[in-house]
């Protein structure tokens, strides 16, 4: 078991280091979100929709997006130099390399969201009032998904020449389930619908922001297990 | 035994659209009663189970090619992956003809329609991951297998959706006379024979195409 952290904590440092000194990710992630922000933020003085409906929009738009940027660095690095080939020889389970990438992109977009949430609220002119931590919650659920299934599949297209665009194409069809959940349990944190939602709409079938976050953490625990599972598969050359 | 299969899905088929066109139509909406549109019900149910029975196929052959590595299991993947894909395109393509008719728009974001795009979306993901992955062979089936099981989660809520979820799209469906209900078990014998049918001649000339790059290269 000691192994196990001490192999999972080497790679997160490493990974987490290896940003903070070249910073090639971080910043072009901050700027992508601000852009994403800035546009709908426009948007939405166009069409006259509702603020609180807008902000989660431009929050889970820039974080897939930018999720997007970090994740496809996360393998990319490593099969510049044939690295891969260190972390593959050195003996250890598979299992604990997607779970030391998963920590650390999910690290990455925390920070990234730490950043960009102020932003939306102020360019939005919203706040959840009291409800810091259901804001936060929901924020947490949502960057589990998308770095979980974002890492598998980073290291399923590390080797394709069109590696962003298939990476993107991947994440995006099989998070689609998830993010009606999300989308429903932000609007409700800013108070764009209300807590229990009856009728047929699709946001209406979640039904209330208790059961949109349990379903969140479903898919959150199942995504993570299936891809810890199937890592070695996807890793192997 | 391929053309006998061939034959009785045909005849099945025609029996059930003469039915389905004759004594067994189906009112149309109370709006516009003569509207032939509800007779589409008959071609919308069974593609919709067929496409995710082409997706268990795909996921059980994903599961056997990660255990076993046999290439036959990952053509026949590919061969449940494009009929699916099919039996899919069919499923959206009537639905919205019978929301158009019915409700009077094309699409609108109600929980089963939302899941049924998903669906086609799932499929043609993995036809994209397929042709744009270099390398072996063997690769590209061991990422097309583990791709085709994490799509295969999202399939419970489709199904889910489908029965236990209230939406303005119905979950079960009144027939009215005998003619009725023989109309539909045979279209959805029909279709369901067609899929493994089609599954079964793509999969063939999947493996036949296989074997002869084999010999080409040696």
């Amino acid at each position: 078991m000691r192994f196990f952290w001490s192999t999972l904590s080497a790679i997160f440092v490493k990974d987490i280091v290896t940003e903070l000194r070249s910073r090639q990710v971080l910043p072009t992630m901050i700027v992508l979100g601000m852009l994403i922000v800035w546009v709908l933020r426009m948007a939405s003085e166009a069409i006259l929709t509702s603020k609180a409906v807008m902000g989660p929009v431009a929050l889970w738009i820039s974080f897939l997006f930018s999720g997007l940027l970090v994740q496809e660095r996360s393998f990319a690095a490593e099969q510049q130099h044939d690295c891969i080939y260190g972390l593959l020889l050195a003996p250890i389970d598979q299992g604990t390399i997607y779970l030391s990438k998963l920590l650390a992109n999910t690290a990455m977009l925390c920070i990234f969201e730490i950043i960009i949430v102020p932003v939306v609220l102020v360019a939005f002119r919203l706040g959840p009032d009291t409800r810091w931590p259901a804001l936060a919650g929901v924020l947490l659920l949502g960057n589990i998904g998308i770095s979980s299934v974002g890492t598998l599949f980073s290291a399923v297209v590390r080797v394709s020449r069109a590696r962003s665009s298939l990476l993107s194409v991947l994440v995006l069809v099989v998070l689609m389930p998830m993010m009606i959940p999300a989308t429903f349990a932000l609007l409700t944190v800013f108070g764009a619908v209300p807590e229990t939602l009856q009728g047929t709409g699709a946001l209406s079938f979640i039904g209330s922001f208790n059961a949109a976050v349990g379903y969140m953490i479903a898919f959150d625990a199942v995504f993570v297990v299936a891809c810890w599972l199937l890592f070695g598969f996807a890793i192997k050359e | 035994m391929r053309r006998l299969l061939l034959v009785v899905t045909f005849l099945l088929m025609f029996g059930a659209i003469w039915i389905a066109l004759t004594v067994g139509a189906i009112k149309g909406p109370p709006a516009n009663p003569d509207s032939p549109v509800r007779n589409i019900f008959y071609a919308h149910v069974p593609s919709s189970i067929c496409s995710l029975i082409c997706f268990l196929v795909l996921l059980v052959v994903s599961i056997g090619y990660l255990y076993t590595g046999r290439p036959v299991l990952d053509l026949v993947a590919l061969a449940a992956v494009e009929v699916g894909l099919l039996f899919a395109t069919v499923l959206n393509a009537t639905g919205s003809i019978f929301s158009r008719g019915e409700w009077g728009v094309w699409w609108t974001p109600t929980p089963r329609l939302v899941t049924s795009a998903i669906l086609w979306f799932l499929y043609v993901a993995y036809l994209i991951l397929r042709s744009s992955l270099p390398g072996s062979a063997q690769r590209r089936a061991r990422i097309c297998a583990v791709f085709a099981i994490i799509a295969f989660l999202d399939v419970p809520l489709v199904i889910i959706s489908a029965r236990f979820i209230p939406d303005m799209h119905r979950a079960s469906f009144e027939f009215t006379s005998t003619w009725q209900t023989a109309a539909f078990v045979m279209s959805m014998m029909a279709t369901v024979l067609l899929a493994a049918t089609f599954i079964w001649l793509r999969a063939d000339l999947l493996i036949s195409e296989s074997k002869l790059q084999e010999e080409i290269v040696l």
